[in-house]
């Protein structure tokens, strides 16, 4: 339901300001408006004044902006491995804290760059790795010459000849003082590694230039470096880099559990104290005076009252403003329902927020969704696995509220359908009656043989339904003052009571003589809708009309369903082996369960967002959004 | 005869609502696609969009129930 807001003014001398919107600020309730102008002017002279902020204030105010950015960037260096406890951080510690912040951030940061610089080191080693392995047993081979250089060289395999003339070149330009190894790097590459004399090395490389070889390229910190020296040191370094990343990551870990929930807690405080200041931009008052406004649920408008006098002694006073036709719909709106409706507030935020004074429809929607999805489903089978499904999904989602909040929906929705499950007989389709026919027989009538008697059933509902909707928006409309349009709804209803009536007559269930009197009702009907809501009235009966046939859906799809689930088992009797038989019957029941869950989710909220909220729903409302703590 | 002219009655009367609402909901559902990459907290209102032309298809279904029955 909507609550009663009361608009209050809460007044009091300049000195205790501060404190009162502090006060304000624990206490939680208070919707704060900000004071307008116009209304100011009206008030007494002296009361026609806006507050200037301290220069103070708004330089702590920027201060405070600032700093906040801050503590913003190192929690978001800082590892959020675990969840961070709730610390509160009082008003008086938060420019310790920031200090202490800047220390942390110092050190977070440079282990964070550190870090990164490690990990792009191993990564450059890694790439490398292949030819460290393959390079390995023959470095120690090499590590005794002295006075030599030693090459590395890879070449395609395809050119196997190229090694032979490599080696015939070297023997020739060295007069045989040479060692070479081949290795395999891969499968299209081959390494060669040469170790010459010294006094050869500009005469090697003059013959390797032009040639389909190509030199080792090493990464560029160890560029000037001899092949065999950067081989070993990238060796140790491989070796080295994880334990270093490791102690790194462990202390910037340590700093996370240390600090990590102290600067949530001093991020929340900080932006607490930003909020306390946007408030004072709100506030009217004189020399010596001080005047909030804002609007309070009217149930706590006596508590903010006492709360206050308690606080302040009696020098803070709340007085209750008459809201004037004009500010109504600027009223917030606070919806508020008992703990078992209020996983159907989800269906709320798919549409704007109801207006002030209208109606919340959230007792209607806990009724007829989960009363639609039964009747749509209607199998005690399905409605069982879906039930299980939903409590499974309630402990994957405990953190997300909306998710959460549809998996209660689709608990309810579940047990609908396996009552409505029991009084069409279906337990997967037909099984259950083939298995054990005394529990399960159609109690009122079956779904896919009683075609015509499903769809009256159905057309009933949501004639009741749509005539439903209809009365609750003029009710509410009467008690708003709305009397004409609440008139309009009334002559809806009996246009379609009358509609109803000469139906019943053409059909036989009443007798022929109310035929007439119900077709003159209905002419009469639709000229006081033309003089209540102009030439485009009657089309609304109409529409409601349209909206009553739309419910057949609820027999269609229901149908559609049962029929599929009687397909699988008839299909498993077909399939000539058992275990065959239950897994393509088993198959087309999880898509027919697959498809229970989504078909009548989406037809019975379209039926309550279309066809029912149509006829009474006001949408354009503002939250209320009280004053509170982060 | 009378009976196949009956039976193929009903198949246009589902048939033509179906391919109607088939195309009224492509219409609608590719705007709405476009609308949630740009607003994803538009998809109720999208599925909303996206099951209004049902209707049509459903009075076809009654039509060619009641042409059979």
């Amino acid at each position: 339901m909507i609550k009663e807001m009361a608009k209050v003014q809460i007044i009091g001398p300049r000195s205790v300001l501060d404190d009162c919107v502090a006060a304000l600020h624990a206490l939680c309730a208070v919707h704060i408006e900000e004071t307008p102008a116009v209304s100011l002017a009206t008030d007494a002279g002296e009361f026609s004044l806006k507050i200037p902020v301290d220069k103070e204030k708004e330089k702590e105010k920027a201060r405070l902006g600032a700093e906040t950015a801050f503590v913003k960037e190192l929690i978001a260096l800082l590892p959020q491995s675990a969840r961070p406890r709730t610390v509160v951080v009082e008003r008086g510690d938060i420019h310790g804290l920031v200090e202490k912040a800047g220390a942390v951030k110092n050190e977070v940061t440079a282990l964070s760059r550190r870090i990164l610089e490690l990990k792009d080191s191993l990564s450059i080693i890694e790439k490398y790795e292949k030819l460290l392995r393959a390079f390995a047993p023959v470095v120690p081979r090499l590590g005794g010459f002295k006075n030599f250089d030693i090459t590395g060289l890879t070449i395609e395999k395809k050119r196997s000849d190229a090694i032979k003339l490599l080696e015939a070149e070297t023997a020739r330009i060295t007069g045989g003082t040479y060692r070479m190894f081949v290795i395999e790097l891969d499968e299209a590459t081959a390494g060669v590694v040469l170790a010459y004399q010294s006094k050869f090395s500009s005469k090697i490389r003059e013959m390797l230039s032009g040639k389909p070889i190509s030199e080792m390229a090493l990464p560029a910190e160890y560029g000037g470096m001899p092949l065999l020296k950067a081989l070993a040191e990238m060796e140790r370094k491989k070796a080295q880099l994880p334990v270093l990343i490791r102690e790194d990551t462990a202390r910037l870990n340590a700093l996370s559990n240390e600090w990590l929930s102290t600067f949530a807690g001093l991020l929340r405080a900080m932006e607490d104290a930003i909020d306390e200041f946007g408030v004072l931009e709100s506030v009217a008052g004189a020399r010596f005076s001080f005047a909030i406004t804002g609007y309070v649920p009217l149930e706590f408008s006596g508590a903010l009252r006492e709360r206050l006098f308690e606080r302040f002694g009696g020098k803070v006073v709340v007085r209750e403003l008459e809201v004037k036709e004009e500010e109504r719909d600027l009223i917030p709106v606070l919806i508020y329902n008992p703990a078992f409706l209020r996983p159907f507030e989800v269906f709320l935020s798919a549409v704007p927020l109801p207006k002030y004074g209208s109606v919340d429809p959230t007792p209607y929607i806990a009724i007829f969704f989960p009363a639609f999805f039964g009747l749509i489903v209607g199998d005690v089978g399905y409605g069982a696995v879906i039930f299980i499904l939903s409590l499974w999904l309630r402990r994957h989602f405990k953190e997300n509220e909306v998710c959460y909040n549809i998996t209660k929906v689709l608990t309810v929705s579940s047990l609908s359908a396996i009552v409505f499950g029991f009084f069409f007989g279906e337990f997967f389709g037909d099984l259950g009656a083939r298995i054990l026919p005394v529990v399960f027989h159609p109690l009122f009538f079956h779904r896919a043989e009683s075609l015509k008697t499903f769809l009256i059933l159905t057309a009933g509902i949501g004639a009741g339904h749509v005539v439903l909707g209809l009365i609750v928006g003029g009710v509410n409309l009467l008690h708003r003052g709305r009397r004409r349009e609440a008139g309009a709804k009334a002559t809806h209803i009996a246009v379609l009571l009358a509609f109803f009536i000469c139906l019943a007559a053409i059909a036989g269930y009443l007798p022929r003589s109310f035929f007439t009197p119900a077709l003159l009702a209905i002419i009469a009907g639709s000229a006081c809708l033309v003089l209540l809501e102009g030439v485009l009235g009657p089309l609304e009966s109409i529409k409601a009309l349209g909206s009553i046939l739309s419910y057949v859906r609820l027999m269609a799809v229901g149908a559609a369903s049962v029929v599929m689930a009687t397909a699988a088992n008839r299909m498993s009797g077909k399939a000539g082996s058992l275990v065959v038989g239950i897994l393509m019957a088993g198959a087309v029941h999880i898509i027919n369960i697959m498809l229970s869950l989504l078909s009548p989710s989406i037809q019975s909220m379209r039926l309550q967002y279309v066809e029912f909220f149509g006829k009474f729903y006001e949408g354009g409302g503002r939250r209320y959004k009280p004053f509170k703590k982060r | 005869m009378e009976k196949a002219i009956i039976a193929l009655a009903a198949a246009i009367a589902i048939a033509v609502p179906a391919v109607a609402t088939a195309w009224a909901q492509s219409r609608i559902g590719s705007a709405a696609a476009g609308a949630l990459a740009e607003k994803p907290e538009l998809s109720g209102t999208a599925i909303i969009m996206v099951a209004i032309p049902e209707t049509i298809v459903l009075l076809g279904f009654l039509v060619a129930y009641f042409i059979i029955g």
